[in-house]
């Protein structure tokens, strides 16, 4: 080969030599800075998903018995809850229940992943059911399923044995991941996919109208006897909204 | 079963993936390179074998960035070569001219179908209120930049300005130049048939300055444009959600986003044609120092606007029949430069204004040269020329009307500067990155011409050293999957 084509030849798959060869450890750290590893090594490597076997049967987990007890929930969530948390107080009202609202304004689930705030409310609360809305602020996030894997485990982790279901955020445009993101990590029947559904929207073109909110409440009810892994009673409330017993407003982290 | 994995992956790699189009910037194109070159330096010197290789290579990339339809470059580029060659021996001009507009229409019937198609049915189930089911039509990768290069090769075999190529393997080779095929520049048939007769080797110097070019590129187009485009993106999805002054830096870092990422692969495209012995002509030409907006479109994406000029702007008449059709003739370039962009309003509005910017600034010319050469005049001049590119890269990007004027009107309404502090500590990177681009926009052309001849002569290891450092870079800042070329869908 020509001395000017090798030279840059040599340069390149040196490069590209030593590139997958850093992608195959698992962390390597320069003057203590951590290189990023490329995805070269398990791009290689990994299984494809090509090659999916077929999962063994599972048995049937759908529908739950309806946990007729009356429930003290703990509604947290960014700022999507102020729609939706009347309506859920008004099913609260009709059926015993006790709704308690942590409501932080622009949160994201590494604003309540990298805190222990969840925690201090399950402590302070001692809910029964926990309903989480999340996701809305992280929709266009990067990178979300490495950047926000720790913190959704996390949330998950300080709710630990108390019957959950989180709530998927209103998409108005197709999102990052982060949808996928928290199917992936809550069990099965733990998860409300909101995406796909058709919203009014307030004028900042992202949060439903009040109105468009109760709909979307009304549809998760209804989509809990059958799917849901922890269905609680949710009769239909003759009221539109209520009230929570206690709501706590958490100002946008700085 | 491990080496049936890898063997399974890497079969997958050299495969289409309509998720994963092939970019310069990727690592599956770093490897097709290091493939492509011993490859191509063992058959440079003999050119045939030369043009099949390149070719047969060519064609694979185009495969691998748009599957099947590399079929309809060999179809398209084999009917124009035949006219031009049948148009060549005919006396008659008439039958000349049949020839050439046989052509000509058969290259803009294959691009309106698979661009147009849909545009034109909803604008007609709107006019006639009837509901028309789109057509399930994939758009192939980079259609619209070798349509307007096979349009100019016959226009100029029909003017006699150059003569057809002997054989199609040179015409393919021209209408298939990989470095060029998917995102231009758009070659010019009298500028780049010369170099496939000539086939000039490259010297070490201008494989190193190809490799600088390419460096360049990459800096700008997958660290830059891509890291900036996470915060424009968060702007852009949710307009109305941001202040004011959020809004506007978004709208900022748009500016400069697409400016990194087209000319970014431009420079990229330049370095690898470079590095194999070809010569595309320059893109950009630093078009955000430009101080009105004739000499904005003279900087800006230089390849297509000069094909405009010579394909549309003359034809049409050009400043040869008076002011007033001067004018007309401006915009409707314009327009059809706008409509080039993409099937969508969107793209004519920003045409239109972009023709109506120019008209103006025509009309106000002898009272503008009039005006002194001082630092304030060239300040204002700066100001208002970027203020109207900018705003009209707003609808240029934003999805639609009401997301653009609510940008728009979100700025005029809704600023105050005392988010700057608070927006500089939270998004210290994004300040970083586009103070860095900002500057780098600013110094002068010989600044990068010394830096070219400094790399060039540096060691063979501090090359190495600085391709090693900007991949890593590449690598700590790229996103979860690779930010598609803005220009790929164009």
């Amino acid at each position: 080969m020509k001395k000017g084509y090798l030279g840059l030849w040599l340069i390149l798959v040196l490069s590209l030599g030593i590139f997958f060869f850093i992608s195959s450890l698992d962390s390597v750290n320069v003057f203590g800075v951590e290189l990023k590893p490329s995805k070269m090594y398990s791009s290689l490597v990994c299984k494809s998903d090509s090659d999916s076997i077929i999962p063994p049967p599972q048995p049937k987990l759908f529908p739950q018995p309806v946990d007729t007890a009356s429930q003290s929930i703990l509604f947290i969530g960014d700022s999507m809850l102020e729609g939706l948390y009347p309506r859920l107080a008004a099913y609260a009202d009709e059926n015993g229940h006790e709704l308690r609202v942590a409501m932080w304004y622009s949160s994201t689930s590494q604003i309540w992943g990298e805190c222990d705030t969840l925690t201090h409310f399950i402590n302070k609360v001692n809910p029964s059911y926990i309903f989480i809305c999340l996701g809305a602020n992280e929709l266009f996030v990067k990178d979300i399923a490495e950047k926000r894997d720790k913190y959704v485990k996390n949330i998950l982790k300080q709710i630990g044995d108390i019957p959950y279901l989180w709530i998927g955020p209103p998409n108005w445009k197709p999102d990052t991941g982060i949808n996928k993101l928290i199917a992936k990590n809550t069990k099965k029947g733990c998860f409300f996919l909101s995406d796909g559904m058709t919203f009014d929207r307030a004028k900042d073109g992202a949060h439903p109208t009040r109105q468009s909110a109760i709909v979307w409440m009304d549809s998760i009810v209804r989509w809990m006897p059958d799917s849901c892994l922890h269905p609680i009673r949710m009769n239909l409330p003759k009221v539109k909204s209520s009230r929570a017993k206690r709501v706590y407003a958490l100002q946008p982290k700085k | 079963m491990i080496i049936a994995d890898i063997l399974s992956n890497i079969g997958q790699l050299f495969l289409y993936d309509k998720s994963a189009p092939l970019i310069f910037s990727s690592g599956v194109f770093w490897l097709l390179f290091i493939l492509f070159m011993p490859v191509y330096a063992a058959v440079k010197n003999r050119r045939w074998q030369m043009l099949l290789f390149v070719v047969a290579f060519s064609l694979y990339f185009y495969y691998k960035s748009s599957g099947i339809f590399f079929l309809l470059l060999i179809g398209t580029s084999l009917l124009d070569w035949s006219l031009s060659k049948v148009m060549v021996k005919l006396e008659s001009k008439n039958a000349r001219k049949l020839c050439v507009t046989i052509s000509i229409i058969a290259s803009l019937s294959i691009l309106c179908y698979f661009k147009y198609a849909n545009f034109f049915l909803s604008n007609l189930s709107v006019i006639v209120s009837h509901n028309f089911q789109p057509l399930d039509i994939i758009l192939p990768v980079g259609i619209s930049f070798y349509t307007f290069q096979s349009i100019s090769y016959i226009v100029d075999v029909y003017k006699g300005r150059v003569a057809p190529t002997n054989t199609w393997l040179e015409y393919l080779f021209f209408l298939s130049f990989f470095p060029a095929l998917v995102a231009g520049p758009i070659v010019r048939a009298d500028y780049f048939l010369p170099q496939i007769k000539e086939n000039h080797i490259p010297k070490r110097k201008e494989i190193y300055t190809g490799l600088w070019l390419i460096i360049l590129g990459v800096i700008k187009k997958a660290i830059i444009a891509d890291y900036i485009a996470q915060y424009n993106d968060l702007i852009f999805n949710s307009p109305g959600t941001y202040s004011g002054f959020e809004t506007l830096m978004g709208v900022v870092g748009y500016t400069m986003q697409i400016y990194c990422d087209f000319s970014g692969y431009s420079d990229m495209a330049i370095g690898i044609a470079l590095i194999m012995g070809f010569k595309l002509c320059a893109n950009f030409d630093f078009p955000y120092k430009s101080k009105n907006l004739t000499e904005f479109w003279r900087r800006w994406h230089i390849s297509l606007s000069s094909w405009l000029r010579d394909y549309v702007y003359i034809p049409l008449g050009g400043n040869r029949k008076g002011t007033l059709r001067t004018y007309i003739n401006n915009f409707l370039t314009m327009l059809i430069g706008g409509l080039w962009h993409g099937a969508n309003w969107k793209f004519v509005f920003w045409g239109a204004m972009h023709g109506a910017g120019l008209a103006v600034h025509k009309a106000c010319r002898p009272f503008l040269d009039k005006l002194p050469s001082t630092f304030p005049v060239k300040a204002i001049s700066w100001t208002i020329t970027m203020t109207f590119v900018s705003m009209l890269w707003v609808f240029f990007r934003a999805d639609s009307w009401t997301s653009s004027w609510q940008i728009i009107s979100k700025i005029f309404t809704d600023f105050s500067i005392s988010y700057f502090i608070p927006f500089v500590q939270v998004h210290t990177a994004w300040c970083i990155m586009m103070s860095v681009i900002i500057i780098a926009h600013a110094l002068p052309r010989r600044f990068y011409d010394k830096m070219e001849k400094l790399f060039v002569n540096l060691r063979w290891w501090v090359k190495f050293l600085i391709f090693m450092i900007v991949v890593q870079l590449v690598i700590q800042f790229m996103s979860a999957d690779v930010a598609p070329f803005i220009y790929f869908d164009f």
